[in-house]
């Protein structure tokens, strides 16, 4: 809870900052906001609480997947460098507040007991995301990436809201307790009304939308390959991790008394999103749009856990979003690196040829990338093999074969794109000039690394804590 | 006085449904924006119908108030009169109105046996200021506090994306 | 602490060091370290070994994870079985690293390649170690990674890189049947542990159909990491990497993996008779194919691989007859001959100045002694001339697969006709007749340094002694390896008894077997020796081979057939995807419609960008249309 209040004091505190001359203190500042808000979340460990009349629960759930988001933030803003040296331009101080406060509607989606806050967070979350988008104004794609994801955006929470208004229509109750003890009963005498069908189907929508998987999904490449690399960053990693939190709370408290009635669409939507990231994804020129198609393959892993709602389902997608989140990080930070120093068609170069021989003029950075790929495709001892193995392990107990055969096909898929870069900065001869990378940079990515190497040959560590 | 009420109703959806199709058939945008007015109008009376007497007022202040004129003038100032020529092929409009029309279908056909429960006791005071400041202090503070910072980073970013800078493409 | 740990922990350390200074270590430290930590691991299994009591002992490091109430720890089993295996890999893993010394001394990646090879041990030794499946697939994708890392080690020339792609696609799709296996073991055993999982195995019945569909996904597993039909081409496109890599991971390690992991189940195999037969005709056509492909290949190392597929494949010929010490005895005395062609075809090249085609070879009996001794051995052994190590276990295998079908048995011995027939063929055009390679590599040939020598007469010493390992009782011996691995057929024997019983056959019929096998390989060596030495012909240059030559030459155009098959159409499908769904979809819904009012190209960028959104809503929607009727179905129609 405290750490809710303070990133929204903290967000306002950075837009003061801003007024400053120096902006080297806006990096450090946000750092240390968000270390802040992490210690705080960590106090609420073992605390179990309902704030302001069943608002917001905090629990040690709230507090992993918490924990999993602000780390994930911590590391985009180490990896940030003042949004590149045109400072001219930018906004900084805009930039972080922005940032913080999109983790305040990350916190809030992840905590929410009423329907009211999941739908705030949300909005918090996307019109930041919105603005964000666009932050790069000369940049037509970015303008146009920026249109198109509030466009769709609104559209979808227009049907989240749509949803919310019909399920209370049907059991009179914003709150989650509220609606799953009507759901209990109702089903219980087969006398569930069609409005909480209909709220549901509206409702699971709107989530699917926010956690891009198909056939919702038609935004995420152009709105991913248009933002500016850092909040492309930031979306797949803080919002899918909050849009999953969110939505396997709702499934699994509110709906699982009808599970029998959304199980089988969710499944045909697992396998959709599946087949349509991984294969399409295969076939892209451009390591920023692959990206994108591979974070709509993992939202189809991650869907599978939440078809599979089994208890060990919520650990699963926790372990997942952490190494997700961990390997994209890393990956979008070398992408970075390397489309900032590489120009192709005057601008970034995010097409694989970029890569070409990285790991002869940048091996740390190669190494980065390759790390994040490996755990990304699901190899043994990174973190994103366990990852999947949880996902998989609670899919087996939920019987879901048919299901976990095309996850395990569309996982080797999945080999075939990552290996691409791999190949281009192993084999390929190199062009151009090594990059130079500031210190702070090339520790964060390192941390990653490390953290998914550590997490991959010691899972248990965190596991237990899940 | 039911049925008066009903009949009222029925008029009232009628012309709501009619004013938000002409929002989008319009060819011309200030007859889209002014269709819009009528349609916020036409809601206006459905929360007054609703016993939401400060709902329906404050919507005509902010929504067909001050939004729309605000609408009205950014379409003049660009003088947006002459309409863009139509894009879309008939193919594509058959596709959507097909897709809508089964969506529209679909959700009336689902909830076509719903059983609405009546209310249980009327009471006036419902829709007062006062009771509305009561539920959103005390039950929804939380949210209601939270919204600001929703309404914060809509207006930062606002700002951010409006203001002009140097060596600023213009396309 | 448990010495067991330390012996990858050794490997691992090398790796780290050699692996993240590289480029500060000096040559001379780099080689030392490298060899240093194997050889140190071999000492260590050495004592172990020694040590050894007799019972199986496992080794808990730490509890690995916990999902439910299924527990995995990462723990270590030391038994007979993973103790041979540990002294193979640490054993001649230490004497290839002596070798790299020397072979790689002018590589600038000479750190690097270190790094790798250690790290290779270090898997390798995980894989066999491993107390339960799931140690032993992180050791059997580690080893397919280094593999994949190694082969392409060469980086400069991009069809090497091509090869290790190659190679580690195929080692996925069967690392997808291991994986499909381990997820089955769980779902019927509930657990991982071989202590817990063989025990209960053992009490099931023989021809149990989920123990078939198991013991069926983990074959899937060896067939891609044991390069067997139809997973086997990798294996020769593999020789791209150094040939210390060819010796060390795709002759004498991590290609008999597979073998290995059958041999650990061999309880749940001897209990799927099915899995066992197809076992045994998928290796007897992988073992003729290979052999007859090898036949006319020209590239010393292809030669050898095929040889390794095509030996694999009589490996795998024993464990399809149930006879798993066979197939593991030769997979030990093929470690060491084939590790000593390998070298000694590396010591060829390194002579060669990197040329790797016999037929601008000749001679080089004069000035390569050591290698070509070393290397008559080896080809002595891999044909199956008595008293060398091939002839034991080879025997062995065959006398198994005779008393299964005399059919496949005669086959069986046709394949290791041919065994000897491409093995002289290479030895004579390689070592024999005239020089036929430029001025310039006649100048500069010579006899490669002791740290390249000393491995290849320990392991032609071993290759020559290795059968004595396993005399059989008919040749007066006492079987002493079938004796110390008895103890892990111990379940496989409770569930199945008839399984082991032995062989049956009466002293005269066996000796008949041997003699057939022998003379068999004497006339093909008497073959060669008339076409490539009396003739001296020399196999045409590859434009000139036509006919059914030509289609062996081109490998039966499998490669050509895999990429019609499978590559292309994926690649298409692909394609289509992203014409249809990623561009042709918006393109044509936007341009066809619009055609007539596109003004000019700026324009219709922007109006396709608008199309574009328009076009996303639209699908998005229509998937809201079909989830609303789906989902509702009994509403609507209701």
């Amino acid at each position: 809870m405290l750490s809710i209040i303070s990133l929204s004091i903290f967000g306002i505190v950075n837009l003061f900052l801003g007024f400053l001359k120096s902006r080297r203190i806006l990096l450090p500042a946000t750092l240390l906001f968000l270390i802040v808000a992490l210690i705080l979340n960590s106090m609420d460990w073992n605390q179990q609480a309902l704030y302001f009349g069943d608002m917001l629960r905090v629990n040690n759930v709230f507090v992993n997947f918490a924990g999993i988001v602000l780390i994930t933030a911590l590391l985009i803003v180490g990896i940030s460098r003042h949004f590149g040296n045109d400072e001219e331009h930018t906004h900084p101080a805009e930039y972080y507040a922005i940032l913080l406060f999109s983790v305040t509607g990350a916190l809030m989606m992840i905590g929410f007991e009423n329907l009211i806050m999941l739908f705030v967070g949300v909005e918090v979350l996307s019109v930041a995301m919105y603005v964000l988008t666009g932050t790069d104004k000369r940049n037509i794609r970015s303008n146009e990436a920026a249109l198109k994801y509030f466009l769709m955006g609104s559209f979808a929470t227009g049907l989240l809201l749509f949803g919310v208004a019909m399920v209370y229509g049907a059991t009179g109750s914003f709150k989650l307790g509220g609606i799953a003890s009507y759901v209990q009963m109702a089903s219980m005498y087969g006398a569930v009304s069609p409005l909480l069908y209909v709220g549901l189907l509206f409702l699971f929508i709107g989530m699917l939308f926010k956690v891009s998987a198909a056939p919702f999904h038609f935004w995420t490449p152009d709105v991913y390959e248009g933002a500016p690399t850092i909040f492309t960053a930031f979306m797949s990693t803080v919002v899918k991790t909050a849009g999953f939190a969110a939505f396997y709370k709702i499934a699994s408290t509110a709906f699982a008394g009808v599970y029998g009635f959304w199980a089988q669409s969710l499944a045909v939507m697992a396998v959709l999103t599946l087949l349509i990231g991984n294969i399409t994804a295969a076939y892209q020129g451009s390591f920023k749009r692959m990206m994108a198609y591979s974070s709509i393959s993992h939202a189809g892993y991650l869907l599978l856990a939440v078809v599979a709602k089994v208890p060990s389902s919520q650990s699963a997608i926790l372990f997942y979003s952490l190494s997700y989140s961990l390997a994209t990080v890393a990956a979008f930070g070398v992408l970075m690196a390397v489309s900032e120093s590489r120009q192709f068609e005057g601008r970034g170069d995010d097409r694989y040829e970029a890569f070409n021989g990285l790991a002869k003029t940048n091996p740390l950075l190669a190494f980065v990338l390759t790390v994040s790929m490996l755990s990304l495709a699901g190899i043994p001892l990174t973190a994103g093999f366990w990852g999947k193995f949880f996902i998989f392990s609670a899919a087996v107990q939920a019987n879901l074969t048919s299901l976990l055969v095309i996850a395990v096909l569309m996982s080797c898929v999945g080999i075939y794109y990552y290996f691409r870069v791999i190949i281009a900065m192993y084999l390929k001869p190199a062009e151009g000039e090594g990059i130079s990378v500031s210190a702070g940079f090339t520790l964060t990515l390192v941390l990653t690394t490390v953290l998914t190497l550590l997490l991959g040959v010691f899972p248990d560590v965190v596991k237990n804590i899940f | 006085m039911q049925n008066q009420i009903l009949y009222v109703w029925y008029l009232l959806t009628a012309v709501t449904i009619l004013a938000a199709l002409l929002v989008v058939l319009a060819k011309n945008p200030i007859h889209s924006v002014l269709s819009l007015v009528v349609t916020f109008f036409c809601l206006s009376a459905h929360y007054v119908l609703l016993n939401a007497q400060f709902l329906a007022v404050v919507n005509i202040i902010v929504y067909a108030g001050a939004i729309m004129v605000l609408f009205l003038f950014v379409i003049m100032f660009l003088n947006l009169r002459e309409y863009t020529e139509e894009t879309k092929s008939n193919f594509a409009k058959l596709g959507a109105a097909v897709v809508g029309g089964v969506t529209l279908v679909a959700i009336i056909a689902a909830l076509k046996k719903v059983q609405y429960p009546m209310p249980m006791r009327y009471d006036v005071r419902t829709g007062f200021v006062e009771t509305l400041g009561e539920v959103l202090f005390r039950d929804y503070l939380l949210p209601f506090e939270l919204v600001t910072v929703l309404f914060f980073v809509a207006m930062v970013g606002a700002v951010m994306l409006g203001k002009r800078e140097k060596g600023e493409r213009h396309f | 602490m448990n010495l067991a740990i330390l012996i990858p922990l050794l490997p691992f350390l090398g790796f780290l060091i050699n692996g993240l200074g590289f480029r500060r270590i000096p040559k001379a430290a780099v080689g030392l370290i490298g060899t240093g930590a194997v050889l140190g691991s071999f000492a260590i299994v050495l004592s172990l070994f020694s040590g050894f009591t007799g019972t199986a002992q496992v080794v808990p490091v730490y509890d690995w994870f916990t999902v439910g109430d299924f527990n995995v720890s990462f723990g270590f089993q030391i038994d007979q079985l993973s103790l041979l295996m540990m002294l193979i890999i640490t054993g001649i893993g230490s004497l290839i690293h002596l070798y790299s010394i020397g072979y790689m001394h002018h590589d600038e990646g000479f750190g690097k390649f270190f790094a790798f090879l250690n790290l290779f041990v270090f898997f390798m030794l995980l894989l066999v170690m491993g107390s339960n499946y799931l140690v032993m697939f992180i050791g059997w994708e580690g080893v397919g990674l280094c593999s994949y890392l190694l082969i392409g080690f060469w980086n400069k020339n991009p069809e090497y890189g091509y090869a290790a792609r190659k190679a580690f696609v195929m080692n996925r799709i069967g690392d997808l049947g291991f994986l499909i296996g381990i997820f089955l073991i769980v779902a019927r055993f509930g657990s991982l542990e071989f202590a817990s999982v063989f025990p209960a195995a053992a009490q099931l019945q023989t021809g149990d159909a989920g123990l078939f569909w198991i013991t069926f996904c983990l074959f899937i597993g060896a067939m891609g990491k044991s390069a067997q039909i139809p997973l086997y081409t990798w294996l020769p496109d593999a020789m791209a990497g150094p040939t210390p890599v060819s010796a060390l991971i795709h002759a004498a390690t991590m290609v008999t993996a597979g073998i290995y992991m059958i041999v650990r189940s061999n309880v749940l195999y001897t209990l799927a008779p099915e899995t066992l037969h197809i076992i045994g005709w998928v290796a007897l056509a992988t073992a003729l194919l290979a052999a007859s492909i090898g036949l006319f290949q020209n590239d010393i190392k292809k030669v050898l691989a095929y040889s390794t597929v095509s030996q694999l494949g009589y490996m795998f010929m024993g464990l399809g007859m149930g006879a798993y010490t066979s197939g593991f005895f030769h997979v030990m005395t093929h470690a060491f001959f084939k590790a000593l062609l390998f070298l000694g075809a590396g010591s060829v090249i390194h002579a060669m100045s990197d040329e790797q085609d016999i037929r601008y070879m000749g001679g080089l009996r004069k000035k390569l002694p050591i290698t070509f001794t070393t290397f008559l051995l080896g080809t002595i052994a891999i044909s199956g001339i008595p008293p060398f190590a091939g002839f034991f276990s080879k025997d062995e295998i065959l006398a198994h697969v005779y008393e299964h079908s005399p059919l496949m048995w005669g086959l069986a011995v046709f394949g290791s006709m041919m065994t000897a027939f491409y093995m002289f063929r290479l030895l004579f055009l390689t070592f024999f007749g005239e020089f036929r390679g430029t001025h310039e590599q006649e100048h500069h040939l010579h006899e490669s340094p002791l740290t390249m020598t000393l491995p290849l007469m320990v392991l032609a010493v071993l290759s020559v002694i290795g059968g004595f390992f396993n005399v059989p009782e008919i040749l007066g011996g006492t079987a002493k390896l079938e004796q110390f691995l008895d103890p892990i057929y111990q379940y496989a024997r409770q569930a199945n008894p008839e399984a082991f019983a032995g062989v049956h056959l009466d002293h005269s019929t066996e000796f008949m077997l041997m003699g057939v096998s022998v003379a068999g390989a004497v006339i093909s060596i008497i073959a060669a020796w008339v076409i490539y030495i009396s003739r001296k012909s020399v196999p045409a240059p590859d434009e000139q081979v036509s006919g059914l030559q030509q289609v062996i030459y081109r490998k039966y155009y499998i490669d050509e057939l895999y990429d019609a098959v499978f590559v292309k159409p994926i690649q298409a499908l692909s394609r289509f995807f992203y014409s249809v769904v990623d561009k042709g979809g918006i393109d044509r819904f936007g341009v066809e419609g619009v055609g007539r009012f596109v003004k000019g190209l700026a324009n219709e960028f922007r109006l396709l960008q608008t199309g574009a959104t328009g076009f996303y809503v639209l699908m998005m929607v229509t998937g809201i249309a079909v989830i609303l009727v789906y989902s509702l179905r009994s509403l609507i129609f209701g």
